[in-house]
């Protein structure tokens, strides 16, 4: 009981943070239709910029926790202005080139920056340390605080788009950009703040990141696939769908990881597939437009 | 200045240029530089152990051109990353040798580079120094005339790991390592030794071998634990290894009452980036560690090393640049700047190295030499990272086993 009890807690672990770097790549691909093959690069920058604002600047890991995001949000903001908005109108496949061309400059300027060195950063004073849950599970507070950020997350998302008028906005914009722009709403504002938003929120999961595994140049590579398969799984451009993959695939590497660990390679592979031949649009996909 | 006068002056700076240029080519036109191309992993999580590589050769060469370089003629060295894929790590040694006319090959870091592009050195007629990657099979049965390796493998470094575990006296031992060659046979052999060196030994059925590149550890550190063992060797490196230990005493591993045994985790890339996280009393293995050989050779070596990058030598700075001086070696050996010749000289050649001398096996091509395992003690504030405390170093000569018989040179 107590071992699937902590299985099932790492899995939302692993599965919400996941959900906060996915829904990011989701949400501007529902909105603008372009994947974005540089999101995991984006996190990867959240991850480095709270390595320099905590172990360079000194500053606490709240504080970090707002600012590296937005500084992340504000490169996006040149990135939509001076690259992106000149390949809206093309085809699907042109953003994409275009985002593994920003992917590669951005690894490079992460290696040319800040070296190839393996970084860490301390988790808050706050979050050191395990507790004891019901059930005699002993978990670490900073992975509780994980679980909790992407609580939050999701929270803050549901709220924005149900409850908000600029999540309103957000949602007419994905559903039919010309209608909007017919009903007076100014889209290309709607535009560079969504892109601007996914990139907030791959920073967000680089910072939460950061207290816990290695900065290093190759973290990007590695969440954008894993972020892929989420989509892949959930549904492209599906903000629930976002949610569901990340929790799948949080469980197969949880659960997976913890009770068939010969196999645990390919499981996620498995799954993917699975939802592939069953459902081709993820669990709660829409039909892309690719 | 107007245009004319702007364009004139230009194209009698490009004469002037070009002239100065060609006067270099000249000069150098006598000592053709003897190129080294070396593939080693540049970028991805594990980029630093390339990056140590790198300086390792630099430094090498350096001092071999200072001294009039070999065979009067300067080294040259030219880097490639293998990304840590064996297609790759092909590709890069074809460039390397039709394109960019390298006469000696050297670097790898991955087990799983190396079983790649060992079979394909015969094609390219160019002799390989393996400096880092550490399965046995390219000595074994993948091994053929242009393949050496300089490091330690995976046979010399777990029958020194056995015998530690032997030592510690525990008896149930699980393992935790990347999912490819390396981490499974690490396992194998690591169970072949301490099963002869303690025969009432149990290797545990529970085992975990998590993606190499794994993001989280969380669910094999709990099943570890969870299962009680006396003792855990753990084969993770590089990026791996840092996720590991941060998450690993996130939950109180190492409070545990088992013994914790790190491969290769006395590699000081990953030493620095973890620093006092690393907590005292594991036991780390390495293939050199730069405090642990008391000769004149090793003390300039580390000292220049420091002297120029600011950090101690890694095994793999180590590996690399021994790797250039049995490149030195060999070519003054065989007189001339040929593959196949050269590949002949290095058979059963003897240098000197900062682990003392060492020598490539003829049976199989591998170097006669034995790691370094040792204790994490407290911080060494000068380097900035843990120190090793009853540290061993273990004789090449008596830890090797006999040539595979499958490898037919």
């Amino acid at each position: 009981m107590g071992s699937l009890g902590l299985a099932l807690l790492d899995s939302l672990d692993i599965g919400l943070l996941l959900f906060i770097i996915a829904v990011g790549l989701n949400i501007v691909f529902g909105v603008l239709n372009v994947i974005n093959f540089a999101h995991g690069a984006l996190y990867m920058l959240g991850a480095y910029l709270a390595f320099s604002c905590i172990n360079g600047l000194g500053m606490p890991f709240w504080l970090t926790l707002l600012v590296a995001p937005l500084g992340v949000a504000v490169l996006a903001v040149l990135v939509d202005r001076l690259m992106l908005r000149f390949v809206y109108q093309r085809e699907v496949t042109d953003s994409l080139l275009l985002t593994f061309a920003l992917l590669l400059i951005l690894n490079e300027s992460v290696r040319m920056i800040w070296g190839t060195g393996i970084h860490v950063v301390e988790p808050p004073e706050l979050l050191r340390g395990t507790v004891n849950l019901p059930g005699g599970i002993r978990y670490p507070l900073y992975s509780l605080f994980v679980i909790l950020a992407g609580g939050i997350v999701l929270f803050g998302l549901w709220f924005l788009f149900n409850k908000t008028r600029a999540g309103k906005i957000m949602r007419a914009a994905a559903l039919d950009r010309d209608m909007a722009q017919v009903l007076c709403i100014n889209t290309r504002l709607v535009i560079t703040g969504v892109f601007a938003f996914g990139a907030w929120l791959a920073a967000v999961g680089g910072v939460v990141a950061a207290p816990m595994r290695a900065i290093d140049p190759g973290m990007g590579d590695k969440i954008i696939i894993e972020s892929f398969i989420v989509v892949v799984i959930g549904g492209l451009g599906s903000f629930p769908g976002a949610l569901l993959g990340a929790i799948v695939l949080g469980l197969i590497h949880g659960l997976g990881g913890r009770f068939l660990p010969e196999i645990n390679l390919m499981l996620p592979f498995v799954g993917m597939a699975i939802v592939l031949l069953l459902k081709p649009h993820g669990l709660l996909g829409r039909r892309a437009s690719l | 200045m107007n245009r004319k006068t702007f364009l004139r002056s230009a194209m009698a700076m490009a004469i002037v240029g070009a002239m100065a240029g060609t006067t270099v080519v000249q000069a150098q036109g006598k000592q053709e530089p003897i190129r080294i191309g070396a593939i080693y992993l540049m970028s991805g999580s594990a980029a630093m152990y390339g990056k140590f590589a790198q300086q390792g050769i630099q430094q090498a060469i350096d001092e071999i051109n200072a001294a009039g370089g070999v065979l009067g003629r300067p080294l040259q060295v030219m880097m490639e990353d293998s990304q840590g894929k064996a297609a790759t790590a092909i590709q890069a040694a074809r460039k390397l040798v039709y394109q960019d006319k390298a006469d000696v090959l050297m670097g790898l870091d991955s087990s799983g580079v190396a079983q790649g592009l060992v079979p394909v050195l015969p094609e390219l007629r160019k002799p390989f120094i393996i400096t880092h990657a550490a399965t046995p099979d390219v000595t074994g049965k993948l091994c053929n005339k242009y393949t050496y390796r300089v490091s330690v493998n995976v046979h010399q470094n777990m029958n020194s790991a056995a015998e530690v575990a032997a030592k510690t006296g525990k008896k149930r031992w699980t393992t935790i390592g990347p999912d490819y060659a390396f981490g499974h046979q690490s396992w194998e052999f690591f169970g072949k030794y301490l099963k002869e060196k303690m025969p009432d030994a149990e290797l545990m059925k529970e085992v975990a071998f998590p993606r190499f590149g794994a993001e989280d550890f969380t669910p094999f550190i709990d099943s570890v634990m969870a299962s009680k063992p006396d003792g855990v060797l753990i084969s993770v490196w590089g990026g791996d290894m840092v996720n590991f230990v941060r998450q690993a005493n996130n939950r109180g591993f190492f409070d545990q009452d088992f013994e914790v045994l790190f491969t290769v985790g006395a590699a000081t890339e990953v030493l620095t980036a973890l620093g006092d996280q690393l907590p005292e009393g594991v036991w780390v293995g390495t293939r050199y560690w730069y405090g642990a050989h008391d000769n004149d050779l090793n003390k300039k070596f580390v000292a220049d090393y420091k002297q120029r990058y600011n950090a101690p030598p890694s095994y793999n700075a180590e590996g690399a640049y021994v790797a250039v001086y049995a490149y030195k070696a060999a070519i003054e050996k065989a007189g001339k700047v040929d593959g196949d010749a050269i590949a002949a000289a290095l058979k059963g050649l003897e240098i000197n190295a900062p682990t003392g001398a060492l020598k490539f096996r003829e049976g199989d091509n591998q170097a006669l030499i034995g790691p370094t395992w040792g204790k994490t003690g407290p911080m060494n504030n000068e380097d900035k990272i843990r120190s090793l405390t009853e540290m061993v170093t273990f004789d090449g000569q008596k830890i090797t086993p006999p040539v595979d018989p499958e490898c037919k040179l």
